[in-house]
């Protein structure tokens, strides 16, 4: 029974990193209807903005203190967001979907290869920004930086579905998901949403960053994290904002209930299928998620 | 567009590949070159040509799957690697060639229908998806299983390849056994185009709500549409198996998935020829970049990582830059060339 809740608490808390990546995918695609294949290549790079302005810049003689390189890193990333949409997506607006899904396929290699290019892939420590460790409450075991972080990806989830719904900017966003040349004929600007959806995205993805590898190291191999957290934003909705961590919640504590239960059995495989075998059902049952919009197509 | 004065009296000389006596002397000396190549060039040009060669039979069943049905497919690699697999251990039992690669195929295409099924429901990136799912499942599978079943871990070494109780062991003779599969598939690949199921696939396609109306089983023609393409992959995945003899997971990554795409999108998605020229204009960029790279940095450390990571940079750009440029690819330009000259000397369209 220990054993089950702990993989209960373990599980929620992992999923809710699963969600805040998920939510990632999901502001990407909820103001520009890009599925962007290389969010895992994204957050690796906010990642490495964040080495670099915290530990790149003293071995450089420069000595930051840690939030403002945090906020540098950030920096670079609506950068990083802005140089996306005028060289890759606004020459694309208008194509077909294929396209600039295409497109998102080809910036996950060059993404892959230019990080490696500037940082090499040699792994490198990520800075201290969450405390480290564990406490304990009763027979059960709660990390304290996944415990902040899930508390920040509540609370961000809460800022951004407040900024989606509420806010006259975040609505004009939902006509550029719905459809791009409708979009552009009520007059909305699709260049200034498509830079916002991928300024938003990179910083969510490197707040992931944050909380999934803060005190750990860092690799080119993290991206692969991306492909875990897809799963989660379509079964989430990949127009729900709300839907993406508790998505990441369900996803997570699946997958530590597999760690548990199913993975002595099968050599630690089910575990690593779940979150593929949960989409591809996801998409065979209900492919709009659990509170993403249902498509009506016409003839 | 055939050059002023040609036509044809029957619809067998209509409905030919090559329709004039220059296009058939055009490919016989392609051929014939081809033949040549080893026996004139050294080690490391065939070398790399047996590679593009494989790499072709590939692209080509891409070429089915995403440029004839319009259906994504982002796990090419991984069924290359369930057709490497498959023949390794096909191999092992002592089989001949002749049934292997079409069990290959077929262990494949079936394979690769079990992760389309999802067509049933969703279209799109949606069931590119899916196929992404297949790609970072292969290795986890291949790797889970146990290791006496497909290698685990180590890999799978791959007997041999005997041909009628002939081993071709040199890669010369490797060399024309690959090119011959080539040929076969890219002539399969061109037939296609003409049959009935080749233009229910560009009708699905062009627009699957109107295919639906005009009588064709959408889900059934996609499920095909994968199973073709797959054989396709497992027949190269055949050859690789045969020509790296040794199979492991990690050879059949994602990258090498999206190398596939690429390849096939800058050449051009809608013609068999597109996706020739990709292959070979993508072979060239690599190796290029392979040479220069090496004589640029020659001793520096971790230098296959720095090529890696640059031809992986150059490849997203050129696929950027079709997309943006030209979609219709490498091969819309070659058509736009042999036109303007065939026309000449009067001005093309």
């Amino acid at each position: 029974m220990t054993r089950f809740v702990q993989a209960l608490i373990d599980g929620s808390l992992v999923g809710l990193v699963y969600g805040l990546i998920a939510l990632s995918f999901v502001v990407i695609y909820r103001a520009s209807q890009i599925v962007n294949l290389a969010q895992g290549e994204v957050l690796v790079i906010g990642a490495l903005f964040v080495w670099t302005f915290t530990i790149g810049t003293p071995l450089a003689g420069v000595k930051l203190p840690l939030p403002v390189g945090i906020l540098l890193a950030l920096a670079a990333c609506v950068v990083l967001g802005l140089l996306l949409e005028r060289l890759v997506f606004r020459p694309l607006i208008g194509q077909p979907a294929f396209a600039i899904f295409m497109a998102s396929i080809a910036l996950l290699v060059m993404l892959r290869g230019l990080a490696q290019l500037i940082w090499t892939a040699e792994t490198r420590p990520f800075p201290q920004v969450l405390p480290s460790g564990a406490f304990e409450i009763g027979p059960f075991l709660f990390s304290t930086r996944l415990l902040i972080g899930g508390a920040f990806t509540v609370a961000l989830t809460l800022a951004l579905h407040a900024f989606f719904t509420q806010s006259r900017h975040g609505l004009r966003l939902a006509a550029v998901a719905e459809d791009h040349n409708t979009a552009l004929s009520l007059g909305v600007s699709v260049r200034s949403a498509i830079a916002i959806a991928w300024i938003l995205g990179a910083i969510v993805a490197t707040f992931g960053a944050i909380v999934l590898l803060s005190g750990r190291i860092v690799s080119l191999e993290v991206a692969s994290i991306g492909f875990k957290a897809l799963p989660v934003a379509l079964l989430g909705g990949l127009e729900s904002v709300r839907g993406a961590p508790l998505a990441g919640i369900l996803i997570g504590v699946g997958e530590a209930l597999a760690m548990t239960y199913l993975d002595p059995l099968t050599s630690g495989v089910a575990s690593n299928v779940l979150p593929f075998a949960v989409m591809i059902a996801v998409l065979l049952i209900r492919p709009q998620g659990l509170f993403g919009w249902k498509k009506i197509e016409r003839l | 567009m055939l050059p002023a004065g040609v036509h044809f009296d029957t619809y067998g000389s209509e409905a030919a590949l090559l329709k004039t006596t220059r296009a058939r002397v055009a490919v016989a000396a392609l051929i014939v070159a081809l033949l040549a190549l080893p026996l004139t060039a050294g080690a490391y040009l065939h070398g790399v040509a047996t590679q593009a060669f494989i790499t072709l039979i590939a692209v080509l069943g891409l070429h089915v799957t995403v440029g004839m049905a319009g259906q994504i497919n982002i796990a090419q690699s991984a069924f290359v690697g369930v057709g490497a697999f498959a023949t390794a251990k096909l191999a092992g039992y002592g089989l001949p060639f002749w049934v292997i690669i079409p069990a290959a195929a077929l262990i494949t295409g079936a394979v690769s229908v079990l992760f389309a099924l999802p067509a049933a429901r969703v279209k799109g990136f949606y069931l590119a998806l899916t196929t992404l799912a297949a790609q970072v499942l292969f290795p986890i599978v291949i790797l889970g299983l146990p290791s006496d079943w497909l290698g685990g871990l180590v890999g799978m070494p791959v007997d041999p390849l005997v041909v009628f109780g002939y081993p071709v062991a040199s890669p010369i003779a490797f060399y024309y056994f690959t090119f011959a599969l080539a040929l076969v598939m890219t002539l399969a690949a061109f037939n296609l185009h003409r049959s009935r199921f080749g233009r229910a696939l560009k009708a699905v396609r062009d627009n699957d709500v109107a295919a639906e109306v005009m009588g064709i089983n959408v889900l059934r023609l996609k499920l095909s549409a994968f199973f073709t393409g797959s054989m396709f992959a497992g027949v190269a995945g055949a050859c690789t198996a045969w020509f790296i003899q040794f199979v492991t997971a990690e050879s059949f990554t994602l990258f090498a998935s999206v190398w596939f795409l690429g390849m096939l999108i800058v050449g051009g998605l809608q013609h068999p020829i597109g996706a020739i020229l990709g292959v070979l204009f993508i072979t060239v960029l690599q190796e290029g970049l392979h040479e220069s790279a090496t004589a640029i940095m020659r001793g520096t450390h971790d230098m296959g990582g720095a090529i890696f990571a640059a031809t992986n940079v150059a490849l997203g750009a050129c696929i950027l830059l079709a997309l943006i440029f030209e979609p219709r690819g490498l091969v819309h330009r070659w058509m736009v060339l042999k036109n303007t000259l065939q026309l000449w000397p009067f001005p093309p369209r």
